[in-house]
């Protein structure tokens, strides 16, 4: 009798175990929509209209496919991709890019506070009072809380954004005109679409997304074997991802943009919501973008300063002590206080922090991407799990596309400039 | 050969290689060492020729002078065999700089910023591992600005450096383990040893898991984070799995296996000895967070009507088998429970004397699927060293350790905290 039990315990806890493992790849892909990805994506569709939807595909592919290499290095090697990018490339470069990450992520972080801000805002609470008490929450929640009880609390406030389809659907957009923007690919040389563009791609595929992904499979004890449930979690989290994105852009289409008003702050981009909630859109919208703001300003400065840390090999962990690890407090605190800092500076442009966070993003995103794909492609390291032909032709198409995307931008800006 | 008194692998690498007569033979790419003496000593110099990809090994023993204007060997243009370095040796730029390694006497894992070398007798040894962030600021070529500034305000700027002897390499597939490092290794108590593990990543782990001695590999394996120790076990094979497994307590054994998957499960337990695998088939059926989930097999019976001195044989017999002696439970021939009585008392009594009268018949007890916070409880209240555990017509079954029952409701909390993360 109590084999029986004990052979439902194990379909049970195979269950627990799926839903153990299913974590990483779903919360990154929708911390994804954060302040800086319902800035952007808001822009995008109010300001645009249906114009970079053809881009949705392509890119969630991408997303995919990227999330997908960074889960893999973390399940083959059971490392960072800091600790990688060390350990293969050298002290000088690893500190570089962490550099580099770390400016980042900064933008990111001030974007989330700009979120937070932006949200108080229309909330009509006082923005130097807001923002202060998130940073001491973040702060608390990192150092003090229990974090799967935080990680709850996010995916359940994750349902707001189903307010996103339900408005779309309210406005009754043309849907012939959607698919057609789906499918076929537009472009404008205009600098302001080609920006919007390296947004776009900058937030659904954020570089410190990787390091988080990799770290969050190395965490869980995710290794080669049990890695098929990785995958799965991975495809579900970008598909789900890319949903959220794909009706934040219709909506503020169909509501904005068709028409004929513009976004420039919070409040401009609350109007999407106005068929579903009508009065009350400005304070739906305002809640969305506070949650996630929070959630991600929680997640992306600790995630900064582990990653930091583990590259240049400093101690680090919540549950030192500041003298044990002085290099990891240090630059986390650093990122809530600037973040925080820097968005009470008056008449700060909130919204278009939130959105310029995301294009760097994208201008980095490449450099971190040439170097998965030169681990990702090392016998040495992934054994018989490198890279198919694939994977490569579509990390490196992306690679090219989004220098491409770049290089003109900032040719297209000089010669602006010249003239 | 004459060389500097100290210096450091950064510095070294930036060095050109000439021969005698000053021409240019390539760039330094890397030194070797035999690694398993108290401090390697560089056996081997790696040139990288210009314009080519091919790097060429030449003895130490050709080198005559190295100084800042550059390495000069001991040749003239002739051309001189290359030598291949053998599998023993380590190359210190490709396998040591930039990476993990164990600091025995600090018991942690640290990263190699950078080597620093020894000139002694004309030998060239490897001294210490520079931890630290003067190491750092050297490999990005600030060192000498950082030390300026301290020097203006008058700061020192320390370095941190560990001497050779007192680290160790986590060893990679298939290498041998340097007979010193498992003499050390021995001399960490298995909780540190646990922390220095988890540190490394799941490949690594296993590997210096499969390297120690296996009564060692499984103490350290008690200590371990569950995540982690699944995750270490994962990258073992199944034989190196097995025989681990078999050499932990049984609890514990069977904690571990319910972990894995089930395949895997089936396959460990067929491998493993088989009264090992039958004591932990017996655990495996009980909830983990239940008294069953929790107890081992592991304790020592004697009958009720023997005197002391019998029953202190029988335990000498049963105790070889048994971990840790805490109590001796009397049991009826059913195997029903009956009483007590500690060690003490037994080695007290007279030997005469009937365990029926010393033993105490009012044993505090649980029942197999007690929860773990009542059994806590339970081991707290009444200041126990270990419970047993009955079944509903009271024959026992098993005992709680202390260790065990309290383990289970402390660092539930602590767990739960942000993961280790991202780490």
């Amino acid at each position: 009798m109590r084999l029986l039990s004990r052979m439902s315990q194990g379909r049970l806890r195979r269950l627990m175990t799926a839903l153990a493992i299913i974590g990483p790849g779903v919360i990154t892909a929708n911390v994804d929509n954060d302040a800086g990805g319902i800035a952007t994506y808001s822009l995008a569709g109010g300001n645009y209209g249906y114009a970079h939807l053809w881009a949705l595909i392509p890119i969630g592919i991408l997303l995919f496919v990227i999330q997908e290499m960074s889960a893999r290095l973390g399940a083959v090697t059971g490392k960072g991709l800091a600790d990688l990018i060390r350990e293969r490339f050298g002290l000088k470069l690893t500190f570089w890019l962490l550099m580099g990450l770390l400016f980042t992520n900064l933008a990111n972080t001030l974007g989330e506070f700009a979120g937070i801000a932006s949200s108080a805002d229309v909330l009509h609470m006082p923005r130097y009072l807001a923002v202060p008490v998130a940073a001491v929450i973040v702060w608390l929640v990192v150092t003090r809380a229990n974090y799967a009880t935080v990680e709850k609390v996010f995916l359940v406030a994750c349902l707001f954004y189903v307010a996103y389809p339900i408005s779309g659907l309210l406005t009754h957009p043309d849907w012939g005109e959607v698919t057609t923007s789906l499918v076929r690919p537009r472009w404008s040389a205009e600098p302001g679409y080609v920006t919007m563009l390296i947004g776009i791609v900058g937030t659904t595929i954020a570089p410190w997304m990787q390091f988080y992904q990799q770290a969050a499979v190395v965490d869980k004890g995710i290794t080669i074997k049990d890695y098929r449930m990785t995958r799965v979690d991975v495809l579900v989290g970008c598909v789900v991802a890319v949903v959220v994105v794909f009706f934040i852009m219709v909506t503020c289409a169909a509501t904005i943009h068709a028409s004929g008003q513009h976004i420039d702050d919070a409040e401009g981009a609350a109007e999407a919501l106005r068929p579903l909630a009508g009065e009350y859109c400005a304070r739906l919208f305002a809640f969305g973008l506070l949650n996630a703001s929070l959630f991600a300003a929680c997640i992306l400065p600790l995630a900064t300063a582990y990653q930091i840390c583990e590259g240049m090999g400093w101690e680090r962990g919540v549950d030192r002590r500041f003298g044990e690890a002085p290099e990891f407090y240090t630059v986390y605190t650093l990122m809530v206080l600037v973040g925080a800092g820097l968005v009470m500076i008056p008449h700060a442009p909130l919204f278009g922090i939130m959105y310029y966070s995301q294009v760097i993003n994208g201008i980095v995103l490449p450099i971190v991407l040439v170097l998965m794909l030169a681990l990702i492609n090392s016998k040495s390291i992934m054994g018989e799990h490198t890279n198919s032909r694939l994977g490569n032709a579509l990390s490196w198409a992306c690679v090219a596309a989004v220098s491409g995307l770049v290089t003109y931008l900032a040719v297209e800006t000089v010669l602006s400039k010249g003239a | 050969m004459v060389f500097w008194a100290e210096a450091y692998l950064s510095a070294l690498l930036r060095y050109g290689v000439y021969d005698s007569a000053g021409r240019h033979l390539g760039q330094l790419d890397d030194l070797v060492a035999t690694p398993h003496n108290r401090f390697p000593e560089v056996t081997k110099i790696a040139i990288r020729p210009k314009r080519s990809k091919e790097v060429l090994y030449y003895p130490w023993a050709l080198v005559r002078l190295a100084s800042q204007e550059g390495i000069r060997l001991n040749i003239n243009g002739a051309p001189m065999t290359p030598t291949a370095p053998d599998d023993t040796e380590v190359h210190l730029r490709r396998d040591l700089m930039d990476r993990q390694i164990v600091d025995v006497s600090g018991k942690r894992v640290v990263r190699i910023h950078d080597l620093k070398l020894g000139g002694v007798n004309g030998r060239v040894l490897l001294t210490h591992a520079d931890v630290g962030s003067r190491g750092v600021l050297r490999r990005l070529g600030w060192e000498h600005f950082a030390l300026g500034v301290c020097r203006l305000f008058q700061i020192k700027f320390r370095e941190n450096l560990i001497a050779w002897e007192h680290l160790h390499m986590v060893p990679t597939e298939g290498q041998l383990v340097a007979d010193k490092t498992r003499d050390a290794l021995k001399r960490i108590h298995p909780a540190d040893l646990a922390d220095i593990v988890e540190e490394l990543s799941a490949p690594d782990r296993a590997a210096l898991l499969g390297s120690m001695d296996e009564e060692l590999a499984a103490d350290v394996m008690q200590e371990m984070d569950p995540v982690a120790l699944v995750a270490a076990v994962n990258e073992l094979d199944d034989e190196q799995a097995s025989d681990l497994i078999d050499e932990m307590d049984p609890d514990a054994g069977a904690d571990l296996l319910a972990d894995l998957s089930e395949e895997r499960q089936t396959t460990l337990l067929s491998l493993m000895e088989p009264e090992e695998a039958a004591d932990v088939r017996k655990l495996l059926a009980y909830p983990e967070d239940s008294a069953g989930g929790l107890m081992t097999v592991e304790y020592v019976t004697v009958p009720q009507d023997v005197t002391a001195r019998q029953a202190l044989e029988i335990v000498r017999q049963q105790a070889r088998e048994v971990t840790a002696l805490y109590h001796v439970y009397v049991v009826d021939q059913a195997g029903v429970l009956k009483g007590a009585l500690s060690l003490h008392e037994l080695i007290v009594a007279e030997p005469e004397q009937s365990v029926r009268e010393l033993m105490k018949s009012d044993v505090a007890n649980v029942g197999l699927d007690t929860g773990q916070v009542d059994v806590a409880r339970l081991v707290a209240r009444y200041n126990l060293l270990a419970v047993p555990v009955v079944d509903e017509r009271g024959h026992l079954e098993g005992i709680v350790t202390a260790d065990d029952a309290i383990d289970a409701v402390i660092p539930t909390s602590l767990k739960k905290r942000i993961p280790k993360a991202f780490a």
